[in-house]
């Protein structure tokens, strides 16, 4: 088993240094380790056990945990800030005209965002990779879906997930292989729903999910807890920390409380040494033949930016000026309403069926896609709430908070933005974490597109309620985050208006790869983790091909 | 999911010839045989399941029965499975019936070399000639033969010197068929020969000496077993399961789970997973019977029987909102890692799928080390193509890897408040559970005292030989 080198001082040396901890570090790492490379992984966050996380969850207050305080209930390191909201840190600084909407939910921690995701494991659309040549909007990426779809199986069979084996209910068909486990059966919810809804064409299909209904390997069966956002407490969902204890297995060392802050380069702009802070505030240096970052779609170009050198003034990869720009969300929106039968909504996983029927179309041309989550998160909070506002009391309040909870329906809507050069992650001049490392700002406008979208959302809601008899209905009006990040490290064929290539590698240093969902070119609807994890593998696979041909 | 084979039971011959010509379905690949050898191969198929042969020697997880390969834990170090397919060249392909006998019932190998007694040789020497011939018929007919040899057993110095065996088996080896004791009924009988013979529960149940042979005048009283502990199922009412009913122990040996006393881990949920399940109903009620009648075997310092201890608790009230450094550590940990699925009253799921802890003979024994056991390792068992599973909390678990004293806290949590309060668990005890369990002398001892007492037990081997010869002489 190799293993990284330490010095007496702390420095480290290894033949691959990985910033991040999350799901694609971990697979990274995993990856590389594997293949008998030494590894380390160096991550600006604490790490913690689980049971804090869940005590944390169960010991929050009724407020916090009605309005989804994902983030609260994981301490941070007092050097390494992530955004908090019940009340605002404003680590991140926010404008433009949809800057509300890029309030992320992202952790700083060994393990990753994975911690709190609802474990959705989609794939982009074969289309979703040439939006310009198909639809003469967006960007197209570097690479096909056929070529990153054998690296979608990987991804699923690392993270045991479990899709329908039914080819009609899947999205996108296109597939190689079968998933590895077939669908979490819908619930009641679910299967009334598609009764009433599908005949009028909108098409709800299982969401494929990191989970399973039977034990996967040594992982535990689901038991449907039903927070799975923000903490499973048992260990059935899927957990980027999952690939870092088996990265560790073979030989890599995580050091936690690491905050890389400096890349050195070479005269040929190889990367040489990240340098980090500790806990203490002392400096540390990991020298290595290849990097990797995979800090999420946020920190990773605030990195790149805050290491700036003599060789590369406006950053790490920035020659294309990219770095930073064409941020990315699925700017979105929640629909509510009380159907005209109980539902009974909140058994098993947090999330388990979805509507694509507007996932695909020529309308892309004009507008944005959409989908629309059938949100599975118990409703007995929420019809709480709206029952007390009644001013009900005794029996009454208990009935109504039943009838709201078993016919509540609430779907979580996404949207496609298209890459805009505007929308634009900057180093804040005032603004610094601890360490005086600048925070990062982030100017947001989710464009026409996405707005033109949201008129045909709109409509299609109304329809839905409609069908289900639908009392209260309401649509934000706000659009929220759903901490699908893409875009800061954007892919493409031409170094020119791109930062990485196909494989995530940067166009600027050879020996540098940045897989995550910055590279992501186009959006699509569907949450990013899987497409994330797809990338991290690729690049894998290039970085071992790189070590082999001795160009690591 | 694994295919269930369904065979006629070899102790009740009534329903051969008709379960025969029913299970036609039976007919493998590679069946050379057919007429009344097809009926002594299927007898012989059901007694390779009875005698668990398939626990050791198929891997877990391979698609390959009988090729071995699959390490089982030992106080010396693992000991490596061997192939036991009808492959010439890495099995058993060239062994006559005699040599097949010879390996079963003595532990001595074609080539003359000595098993270790991890294969329970100790306990098939009770087999029948007729059984001997019914499994050897059935390895040779109906396995397929598998081109490979395993890891081979390296034991360090001086275990890896088989031929100490020899003495240790002419100390140790009570080389005779089983006997039916006339004084009890035929079904008390069947039992005892399919407990033994086959199932062989003495190899783990009973108790062992300094030189790791089973003690004679303990039998089924209670022993460790690596990290785990194969407690005493004499008919004791308080240190055995005397307190069970014949309905209990059928439930139990069928499924491991009897909901309020008992769920199989480890080694018995294997026995269970690859065995129990899938005999007749009618050899398990045998085992009951002559279970229910080993005589007790009681330990002074048991108080009440391990199933009886605890009840459910009120404590979440108490301590839910508290901040961390409020609460003792047992309690905080128990409430983060074990009470989603056990709940914080200690009572499980409805379903029994996560199995309530009072009322738990892993929580309500005189000794942690299943609790211990089961905290770290976790439990698996596939039943009727169901798998029942527990994480384990070791290094690289998906749950949480948990400290020596991480378990420790939370064990004591759960023994003051589901099971034996007389129970305390330090970090050093899990650190030993973890590193294998508790070793007997002879594992303990360095490389050179064992060759001295090999030595001189050979000495004696040799004086008691002579003196049986002697008297021998003397009487004829």
């Amino acid at each position: 088993m190799a293993k990284p080198d330490f010095t007496s001082s702390g420095d480290v040396s290894a033949d691959v240094v990985v910033v991040g901890s999350g799901v694609v570090g971990g697979m990274v790492a995993n990856e590389l380790a594997a293949a008998g490379h030494s590894v380390v992984i160096l991550e600006a966050g604490l790490r913690l056990k689980r049971a804090e996380y869940v005590e944390n969850w169960r010991n929050m207050s009724f407020h916090n945990r009605l309005h989804s305080d994902f983030q609260g209930l994981y301490p941070q390191s007092p050097l390494a800030q992530a955004p908090l909201y019940f009340p605002p840190n404003d680590y991140v600084g926010l404008s433009g005209p949809n800057g509300s909407a890029f309030k992320q939910g992202y952790l700083r921690t060994v393990g990753g965002t994975t911690w709190h995701w609802a474990a959705s494991c989609w794939r982009h659309l074969p289309s979703d990779f040439e939006m310009k040549s198909r639809y003469g909007v967006g960007r197209d990426w570097a690479i096909s879906y056929d070529e990153l779809e054998p690296f979608y199986c990987r991804a699923e069979e690392e993270m045991g997930v479990s899709g329908p084996h039914d080819k009609a209910l899947q999205s996108p068909q296109e597939r190689s292989r079968p998933y590895p486990r077939d669908m979490i059966p819908f619930g009641y919810g679910d299967r009334r729903v598609a009764e009433i809804v599908n005949p009028h064409g909108f098409h709800l299909v299982p969401i494929p999910q990191g989970r399973s209904m039977e034990p996967f390997g040594d992982r535990p069966a689901c038991c449907g807890n039903n927070n799975c956002q923000p903490i499973c407490p048992i260990g059935a969902m899927y957990n980027g920390i999952q690939h870092i204890e088996k990265a560790e297995s073979k030989g890599a060392v995580t050091i936690a409380e690491a905050v890389v802050y400096r890349i050195d380069t070479d005269e040929n702009n190889r990367v040489t040494a990240v340098h980090w802070y500790d806990a203490h505030r002392q400096s540390h240096k990991a020298t290595g033949k290849t990097f990797v970052l995979a800090c999420n779609g946020i920190e990773t170009p605030r990195l790149l930016l805050l290491a700036a050198n003599a060789r590369n003034p406006n950053g790490i990869a920035n020659s294309s000026d990219q770095v930073g720009r064409n941020m990315m969300d699925h700017s979105g929106v929640h629909a509510s309403f009380l159907a005209n039968e109980p539902l009974w909504f909140g058994r098993g996983p947090a999330q388990s069926s979805c509507i694509v029927g507007p996932r695909d179309g020529d309308f892309r041309r004009d507008y944005s896609a959409n989908k629309m989550i059938l949100n599975n998160i118990s409703r007995v909070a929420p019809a709480t709430e709206q029952a007390l506002k009644l001013g009900l009391v005794g029996k009454e309040l208990d009935d109504e908070i039943r009838r709201r909870a078993a016919c509540g329906v609430d779907l979580s809507i996404s949207l496609e933005p298209l890459p805009d050069p505007e929308n634009r992650l900057t180093l804040s001049k005032t603004r610094k974490d601890p360490l005086g490392l600048a925070c990062p700002d982030i100017h947001y406008d989710v464009g026409d597109y996405v707005r033109k979208g949201l008129n045909a959302v709109t409509t299609q809601v109304k329809e839905i309620a409609g069908l289900m008899g639908g009392t209260e209905l309401r649509i934000t009006t706000d659009y929220n985050a759903n901490n699908h990040i893409m875009g800061g490290t954007i892919m493409g064929r031409d170094p020119k208006d791109s930062v990485v290539d196909g494989n995530c590698r940067a166009h600027d240093h050879a020996n540098l790869w940045i897989p995550g969902g910055g590279a992501m070119p186009s959006a699509s609807v569907v949450n990013t983790t899987l497409s994330m994890a797809a990338l991290g593998l690729k690049a894998a696979d290039s970085i071992k091909a790189a070590f082999a041909r001795g160009q690591a | 999911m694994k295919q269930k084979h369904r065979i006629n039971p070899p102790l009740s011959g009534a329903f051969a010839l008709a379960a025969a010509t029913v299970l036609g379905f039976c007919t493998s690949a590679y069946a050379q045989s057919n007429g009344p050898d097809r009926n002594i191969a299927q007898r012989g198929h059901y007694l390779a399941i009875a005698a668990d042969c398939a626990a050791c020697h198929t891997a877990p997880g391979s698609t390959q029965p009988f090729a071995g390969g699959y390490g089982i834990a030992s106080p010396l170090g693992s000991i490596y499975s061997t192939n036991i397919t009808p492959s010439k060249e890495h099995g058993i392909g060239n062994y006559t019936e005699k040599e097949f006998a010879h390996a079963l019932r003595e532990g001595i190998r074609r080539d003359g070399a000595h098993l270790y007694p991890a294969m329970p040789y100790t306990s098939y020497t009770k087999l029948t000639d007729d059984d001997v011939h019914a499994l050897y018929v059935y390895f040779m007919s109906e396995v397929k033969p598998v081109e490979s040899t395993p890891q081979k057993t390296a034991l360090p110095f001086p275990y890896n010197i088989r031929a100490s065996m020899g003495i240790w088996n002419a100390l140790f080896l009570d080389d005779t068929r089983f006997r039916p004791d006339p004084s009890k009924s035929a079904e008390v009988n069947r039992g005892h020969y399919l407990s033994y013979a086959l199932a062989h529960c003495d190899t783990c149940h009973t108790p062992r000496n300094a030189m790791m042979a089973e003690k004679g005048a303990s039998p089924l009283a209670g022993a460790s077993l690596s990290s785990w502990y194969a407690p005493n199922i004499t008919s004791d009412p308080v240190s055995g399961i005397g307190g069970w009913s014949s309905e209990d122990l059928f439930r139990y040996l069928k499924t491991g789970d009897v909901p309020g006393k008992a769920q199989a881990g480890g080694p018995m949920a294997e026995a269970i997973e690859h065995s129990f399940q899938y005999l007749d109903d009618a050899d398990i009620r045998a085992m009951v019977s002559y279970i229910k009648q080993v005589p007790a075997i009681s330990d002074s310092k048991d108080k009440a029987a391990r199933e009886s201890y605890g009840k459910a608790s009120g404590r979440e009230s108490v301590y839910r909102g508290l901040p961390a450094n409020r609460i003792s550590r047992g309690e905080y940990l128990f409430s983060g890692e074990c009470a989603a699925c056990h709940r914080p009253t200690g009572q499980g799921s409805p379903d029994g799928y996560y199995p309530q802890l009072f009322h738990n003979t892993a929580v309500g024994a005189p000794i942690a080390d299943n609790l211990i056991t089961t905290i770290l390792m976790g439990v698996r068992r596939e039943v009727n193509g169901h798998t029942t599973y527990m994480p384990g909390f070791g290094p690289g678990s998906y749950v949480d890897s948990l400290s020596d004293q991480d378990i420790a806290d939370i064990s004591n949590y759960v023994e003051q408040n589901f099971g034996n309060p007389n129970v305390r668990v330090t970090p050093d005890d899990v650190k030993l559970i973890r590193s294998g369990g508790p070793k007997p002398l002879i594992a303990r001892l360095g490389a050179l005292t064992v060759p001295a007492i090999i030595v001189a037990l050979a000495g004696l081997a040799l004086a008691i030989f002579f003196f049986i010869r002697l008297s021998r002489k003397a009487k004829a």
